[in-house]
């Protein structure tokens, strides 16, 4: 097949697009494909996606005052996170923690790790992920009325809490 | 190992011998980590990208090497090199395309890759044959756990592996399914599949990942909730989901048989005739007949052709592997007349 544009090449790059139910197709070589920017246009980016998902922000209390933040160690803005849909280092989970937990929320229903710790974390580390996965457990043995098992788990859980009010390492 | 003895063998995963074979091409999972105290690679100066790939290097070198894991930096390959690694699901086109110091450590089987400065310092990727979730994520977790002794990642008590883009942060895996699905999309089901996946939060994406259109009738599903679920839950859940995807697309691959036997031979065998005498063919159009190929082989209209040929030729048809095997450029006319030689070559007579 020949590209459409150029009439010259071949086409390699096949694209299809449905607008309001209408479907269009365009047959384009590399070269055209990439002067009419196509494999961006069809597409559509994660930073589309975070951006959607960043905008429509109600004034509310909370989210006020956080586009002007900036982190002192890596030197982002939480604008420059909204173009670019991506951080610049660890610290900014810190930094931008007021606009980043909605989103979190929106995107993973849920702002709370309990998957895998590293083994050299701290031990206060540890304990509270520990405590996370614990209480996940509780709430879905209680669900399916394994009570027994639920009372165990609910005793471990006071005992960790105890340390972690007490700081025992 | 160099890059051009990957032509002489093919990846564990295209065997086509894991469970569920007939449907799900591959299972993947992969975990994104970034280094700690180092900045992301997001605003990460040239030079910090040479340290990063230093500071993993040496700790490679020393761990991978005894485990026949070896690194390709990429930055000091050539275009077609990178690409043929892209073709071989190795990396990602993001990888090979991008800028500075970056590499990618890979076993000898192509079981096991870790992308170094990708968007995110680290990328381990382990791919299985067929369906097999379980034993992908146990070889992961023992690869992460081995770099974690001699490296700290970037952690938070409440958002886990702390990661370049949100999409990722918490547990960092991502876990990609690839299914061949020529009866769904024949019977124009597919956007029954794409919907109802999407409302339970798994993306659909074509063969060659992120912004890739499906092509052959393959995709690949994945989860999209990384944060507030342990690493099983994640796959508990992409467990109970698939069956529901092989079950839809078994269901109307007996229907195809029972209601229009004659129409399905005509297309397999055709697209057989097609591939086995072809003398100049397209990538678009070989990667199309073949997964006609692939039903037809599945459902025993076709006997005689391996299922890993049918496999190993949706990988070695592509531009690069075709172009390294002939050792030059190619322009595309010339790589399908290349292309129609090698595919006639691989097929077996019937």
């Amino acid at each position: 097949m020949i590209c459409e544009k150029c009439s010259k090449n071949h086409a390699t790059v096949h694209v299809t697009e449905v607008v309001n139910g209408v479907k269009k197709e365009a047959h384009l070589c590399d070269e055209c494909a990439g002067k009419a920017g196509v494999g961006i246009k069809f597409t559509l980016s994660v930073s589309d996606i975070l951006g959607g998902l960043l905008e429509p922000k109600p004034a509310g209390k909370k989210t006020e005052g956080v586009a002007q933040l900036r982190c002192p160690e890596c030197g982002m803005t939480y604008t420059q996170f909204k173009e670019k849909a991506r951080l610049g280092c660890a610290n900014d989970y810190e930094v931008f923690r007021a606009g980043l937990v909605p989103l979190l929320e929106k995107i993973h229903q849920s702002t709370q790790h309990c998957g895998k710790t590293p083994h050299n974390a701290d031990s206060q580390t540890r304990k509270e992920n520990e405590l996370v996965k614990l209480k996940r457990e509780l709430d879905s043995l209680v669900k399916s009325e394994n009570f027994e098992r639920a009372a165990e788990v609910r005793d471990r859980i006071r005992t960790l809490e105890t340390d972690l009010d007490k700081g025992v390492e | 190992m160099k890059v051009d003895d990957f032509l002489g063998q093919s990846g564990e995963w295209l065997k086509g011998s894991g469970p569920e074979s007939d449907v799900v091409i591959s299972s993947r999972v992969r975990l994104a980590r970034n280094l700690h105290r180092f900045p992301f690679l997001t605003i990460a100066p040239p030079s910090e990208r040479t340290q990063v790939e230093q500071f993993v290097r040496e700790r490679f070198d020393e761990l991978l090497a005894p485990r026949k894991i070896q690194y390709f930096p990429l930055a000091r390959m050539s275009q077609l090199d990178r690409t043929l690694l892209v073709e071989r699901h190795l990396i990602s086109r993001e990888h090979a395309q991008g800028e500075g110091d970056r590499g990618v450590a890979i076993a000898q089987d192509e079981s096991t890759s870790i992308m170094v400065n990708e968007e995110d310092h680290l990328r381990l990727q382990v791919l299985r044959s067929g369906l097999n979730l379980e034993e992908a994520w146990e070889s992961l977790d023992r690869l992460d756990t081995l770099l974690e002794q001699h490296m700290n990642f970037a952690f938070h008590p409440r958002f886990g592996y702390l990661t370049c883009c949100p999409t990722n942060v918490g547990t960092g895996l991502r876990i990609s399914v690839m299914v061949h699905l020529p009866a769904a999309v024949f019977s124009k089901q597919m956007e029954k599949v794409l919907q109802s996946l999407q409302r339970v939060n798994y993306t659909v994406r074509g063969l060659y990942g992120e912004g890739t259109s499906p092509i052959g009738d393959m995709y690949q599903i994945s989860n999209q909730v990384t944060l507030g679920k342990t690493e099983k839950d994640i796959i508990v859940e992409l467990r109970r989901v698939i069956p529901e995807v092989l079950k839809f697309e078994r269901s109307w691959r007996h229907k195809l048989i029972d209601d229009r036997p004659r129409m399905l031979e005509d297309k397999v065998w055709r697209a057989y005739a097609i591939l086995k005498h072809a003398r100049s063919i397209s990538s678009e159009e070989t990667i199309e007949l073949l997964s006609a190929l692939r039903l037809g082989v599945n459902l025993n209209i076709v006997h005689g052709v391996p299922i890993e040929t049918v496999n190993e030729l949706f990988i070695f048809t592509q531009p690069s592997h075709l172009q390294k095997i002939e050792k030059k450029m190619l322009e595309p006319d010339e790589r399908d007349v290349v292309r129609a030689e090698f595919v006639r070559k691989k097929l077996p007579s019937l």
